[in-house]
């Protein structure tokens, strides 16, 4: 510290020391003068000698400056030097920053990605122990199956369930729909989960007389009460029930999909809510357990599967094929599909990065290469081999540092860039920001290869000043066969990233491509819930005819419609039903019934999504509660169970609990309408049947959905709502093509980050081919020389050096290739319309490559047809 | 030993000798160092000053910037114990290496 202080007293007080360094000097120059004056000098011989006695005033003086300089100065001068130095050879500057940026932005990009997500604990205590329950094939659990699991295993310490939904909450002007989950009364206790305020729940807030409590999210307890501390004991409307906050999460908590209030989930099961009392009924309640002390994945899977065997002995009713049990660590369920995808990418950027040092280095060999001259006059005027790697060090430490700086800030760009781009519900996105230490370890990574290969080269010369005037070029013949060596792996990485990059681009074109089976532009869309206390079927039966009324009134709407369910966004009701005239055979269990997605439409739904009606008629405003009941069905349907029947005219019933039971009316079918993809774009599109809204209106969650002129926004359409009844909550996260968008946002994203990737890795190839055969041509200059003056015409000297370039390239590609069409397995969940061996891909791949690789090899062998053979042989 | 070397060293105790006579600026070392010169050891002015800063740095002697004859500044510069006791060890290595040397070159005679 003292030292420090000294260091800066010093570089304040230098110009105070210089002028008293001048004044000590001048005086000491006029004395020599008077002195030879007084000899009988004339004054000009006089000063001459005093100067000549002294050795010059100037260098006197600096090498006076030069004791009192502390290393500060140094390292300063090097600086500016090496900085100069860097200026004056641009384009070896230039490059050097491209590769290390490109390498260091990249990969630290893509590993913070994989440490948040595969490496990073999950953000519960002991989250080692916590193992995700499900049943057969990860699907939902019926209530009844978890309370068995829970009692009879033995493996957990404590094992919980829980699931997303959402509630409606009565606050300010008009109700607001926000995520919550239902959550068992120990659920937060198995995560290991601890309040910011108050108190989670425990088994006492599940006891039937307790009264109706809250959890919520940090972030909610400040938008609504203006603290987390404040929000304690206060009452808060979901669903139009009170209910009282007794704690508040950490901020960040999250289990699955964030949510803003977590409910208890026994008072809903008391409640038979969704119908949880059933052991058929299966919702999307998953289980997290944690295990107990000693007890592996492996033998609580092997406890549950006999447990989940004698559930189907017991019930076979509905257990008899769910026999099988769906058990894994939290964490790979966490981020489940994505792990693979994820270890592939930060294995591509791995090697980008080893690319980018072998680049780097390559480059920085020629620097040195053709510097040695340099080195050599430093080392033979009396520079010491200190100060000369002093300066290399300095140089190179300016070069990775800017590289590294502007890589940081690049991979800062890509970070964001990709949690931009990322699907919404991509687990563990929240988590992902650039990690210091990634960042730390690929700029060490660039700057042990800097020193390697930028500073190591001059202890050579500086241990062997006399060889160096001569000649330093015989070692670069070995390390030139290393580096095409590297160059063959170069261009085989940039294959293998470049065709899944051109499958994932296939991809998406076809997926542009495909009809959705309804018209997606200019359509409008809120969700509201006309559910509740107080809505009975008799509100909303009134409610809808009149808010379509104002919907179609609203200024730019053409056609408007009120749906149960949406396109895209998936099938909520799923129901088996019975065809009249067709007999069920005795002992006939559910799973032998047809089934269907269910989805109640009003009047003018078809017209307004612009799905193509095949056959019959479409729903009118005729067709009310006390009108005969009628279905609409799709092609599928048809094409699944009335391939030899004409559907129009006959009558279908929707099952009840038991395949001899029936749940509503006998309806009749009125028309055959063409199929929509329900479940997404890239899914087979579902049989589905379609009921008039005002016969079948029960269900939370509706769609209004307008056919607009292009004009009108999404909150017109919720005014028009709110106009008919203020009291109904609306939301509206997402308009019609954003979801269409969303619906293909993992695959976009996939094609993103490997076409930037493998952008990356073909210039970084590129540049390694360039700088391996330029440095070629350097190397070899008398030989072309002598060559050309023996009568080599330019075309055989061109040849020459492109042969080393395409055995390089074509070496690369094969074995690219090969490794794409075995890593192919990884993209198979990704790709859509292509086999992930695409043939017409690679080749494509291949060709692209080679025509690049080419150019860069074809643009320094051209430089080498201009050697002038006189010069070159010259020079030596 | 380095040529450079022993010339630094062996200036450096010159200086340290002959500020042990009394205090004195550059001029008046550099007179003193011509008079040595004549007496056989050749050293230059130029070098003087980076020795003399040097030497300061090493805390074996100290300046300070008086008033002198015809209106001018004049760096004066002191020897300190530090500076007395180098001189003391370094007198006395060199007279063991000259006293060594001497009879070495004796009996190679």
């Amino acid at each position: 510290m003292t030292r420090l202080i000294a260091t800066l007293r010093g570089l304040l007080r230098r110009r105070q020391i210089d002028g008293e360094i001048e004044e000590e000097l001048r005086d000491h120059l006029e004395r020599a003068i008077e002195r030879y004056r007084s000899q009988g000098l004339p004054p000009q011989e006089a000063r001459r000698l005093a100067l000549r006695d002294l050795g010059g005033l100037t260098q006197t003086m600096e090498s006076t400056r030069d004791v009192r300089a502390i290393w500060l100065d140094t390292f300063w001068r090097d600086l500016t030097h090496g900085a100069r130095l860097l200026r004056r050879s641009p384009r070896f500057t230039l490059t050097a920053l491209t590769v290390l940026v490109l390498g260091i932005g990249s990969t630290t990009a893509i590993f913070s990605v994989a440490y948040a997500m595969l490496v990073r604990p999950l953000p519960y205590k002991d989250p080692e122990r916590l193992v995700f329950v499900a049943e057969h094939q990860g699907s939902g659990i019926a209530w009844p199956n978890f309370d068995d699991w829970r009692h009879r295993a033995s493996s957990f310490d404590g094992l919980a369930s829980s699931l997303a939904d959402a509630v409606v909450v009565t606050a300010g002007q008009f109700p607001k729909r926000l995520d919550s989950r239902s959550v068992t009364a120990n659920f937060f206790g198995v995560l290991g989960a601890a309040p910011s305020q108050g108190r989670l729940f425990d088994e006492s807030d599940s006891r039937p007389d307790a009264p109706s409590t809250t959890v919520v999210s940090y972030a909610f307890s400040v938008r609504e009460f203006g603290s987390a501390a404040a929000a304690i004991g206060q009452t808060v409307s979901f669903n139009r029930q009170p209910y009282t906050v007794i704690g508040v999460l950490p901020p960040g908590f999250r289990y699955m999909t964030p949510a803003d209030v977590y409910l208890l989930l026994e008072p809903q099961v008391a409640a038979n809510y969704r119908g949880m009392q059933s052991r058929g009924n299966h919702t999307t309640l998953f289980a997290v357990g944690r295990l107990e002390r000693g007890v592996d994945v492996t033998s609580a899977r092997a406890e549950m599967q006999n447990i989940v065997g004698a559930l189907a002995l017991e019930y076979p009713e509905t257990n008899k094929s769910r026999s099988s049990i769906y058990l894994v660590p939290l964490a790979e369920r966490v981020v489940g599909e994505m792990a693979p995808t994820l270890t592939v990418l930060a294995g591509a950027v791995a090697l980008l990065l080893l690319i980018a040092c072998v680049n780097l280095a390559s480059l920085l060999l020629n620097r040195s290469a053709s510097r040695q001259h340099e080195f050599s006059i430093r080392a033979a005027m009396g520079g010491s081999r200190w100060s000369l790697i002093r300066q290399l060090l300095v140089e190179n430490g300016l070069l990775v540092a800017t590289g590294g700086m502007l890589g940081a800030l690049a991979g800062a760009a890509i970070l964001s860039g990709l949690v931009r781009v990322a699907p919404p519900d991509t687990p563990r996105i929240d988590e992902v920001r650039l990690d210091l230490a990634v960042l730390s370890i690929t700029t060490l990574f660039s700057c042990a290869c800097a020193f390697l290969f930028g500073v190591l080269p001059a202890f050579r010369t500086a241990g062997n000043r006399e060889s160096l005037l001569r000649s330093g070029r015989s070692s670069t013949r070995q390390t030139s066969l290393l580096r095409r060596g590297l160059l063959v792996g170069e261009v085989a990485v940039a294959t293998v990233l470049l065709s899944g990059s051109g499958l994932m681009v296939q991809t998406m074109v076809r997926l542009a491509r495909v009809d959705p089976g309804f018209d997606p532009h200019n359509l409008q869309m809120v969700m509201f819930s006309p559910w509740g206390p107080g809505w009975s079927d008799l509100r909303r039966q009134a409610f809808f005819p009149e808010a379509l009324e104002r919907l179609r009134a609203v200024p730019g709407v053409e056609q408007a419609a009120i749906a149960y369910s949406f396109p895209i966004l998936g099938s909520n009701w799923w129901n088996w039903f019975t065809v009249a005239g067709r007999t069920i055979p005795p002992g006939a269990v559910m799973m032998d019934l047809p089934s269907a997605g269910m989805v109640p439409v009003s009047e003018g739904y078809f017209d307004t999504l612009k799905i193509p009606v095949i056959k019959g008629r479409t729903f009118n405003r005729f067709d009310t509660a006390d009108a005969e009941p009628v279905a609409i069905i799709n092609s599928s349907l048809v094409q699944l169970y009335f391939r030899d029947e004409e559907p129009i005219g006959r009558q279908i019933r929707l099952a009840g609990s038991r395949p001899t039971e029936g749940y509503g009316p006998w309806r009749t079918i009125v028309g055959i309408v063409g199929d929509v993809k329900q479940h997404g774009i890239d899914q087979l599109t579902p049989q589905q049947i379609f009921m008039p809204i005002l016969q079948q209106t029960r269900a939370s969650t509706a769609f209004a959905v307008a056919r607009t002129r292009g004009t009108v926004t999404s909150s017109a359409i919720e005014a028009a709502i709110h106009d008919v009844d203020r009291s109904v909550p609306v939301f509206n996260d997402r308009t019609v093509e954003q979801l269409m968008r969303e619906a293909s946002s993992r695959r976009r994203l996939a094609a993103i980050v490997l076409s930037v990737f493998a952008a990356a890795a073909v210039l970084l190839a590129a540049i390694g081919l360039y700088g391996v055969i330029a440095q070629n041509v350097g190397v070899r200059r008398r030989e072309i020389g002598v060559r050309m003056a023996l009568g080599a015409t330019s075309d055989q000297i061109l040849r020459l050096f492109l042969r080393h370039g395409l055995l390089v390239v074509a070496t690369g590609i094969g074995c690219g290739l090969l490794a794409a069409v075995a890593a192919a397995r990884s993209l198979a969940t990704l790709v859509f319309g292509v086999t992930p061996r695409d043939p017409a891909t690679l080749a494509a791949v291949a060709a692209l490559l080679t025509a690049v690789t080419l150019l860069a090899s074809y643009l320094p062998a051209r430089s080498a047809t201009r050697v002038d053979p006189v010069e070159a042989l010259r020079s030596e | 030993m380095n040529k450079t070397q022993l010339l630094q060293g062996t200036l450096d105790l010159l200086i340290l000798r002959i500020l042990d006579l009394g205090p004195n600026h550059g001029w008046g070392i550099s007179n003193r160092l011509q008079q040595i010169s004549k007496e056989g050891l050749k050293t230059s002015q130029g070098s003087l000053y980076p020795a003399l800063h040097r030497l300061e740095l090493r805390g074996e002697v100290r300046s300070e910037m008086t008033p002198s004859e015809n209106n001018r500044r004049a760096r004066v510069y002191t020897i300190t114990p530090p500076g007395r006791k180098r001189l003391t060890e370094e007198t006395e290595t060199w007279e063991a290496f000259a006293l060594s040397m001497r009879r070495i070159l004796r009996e190679g005679r």
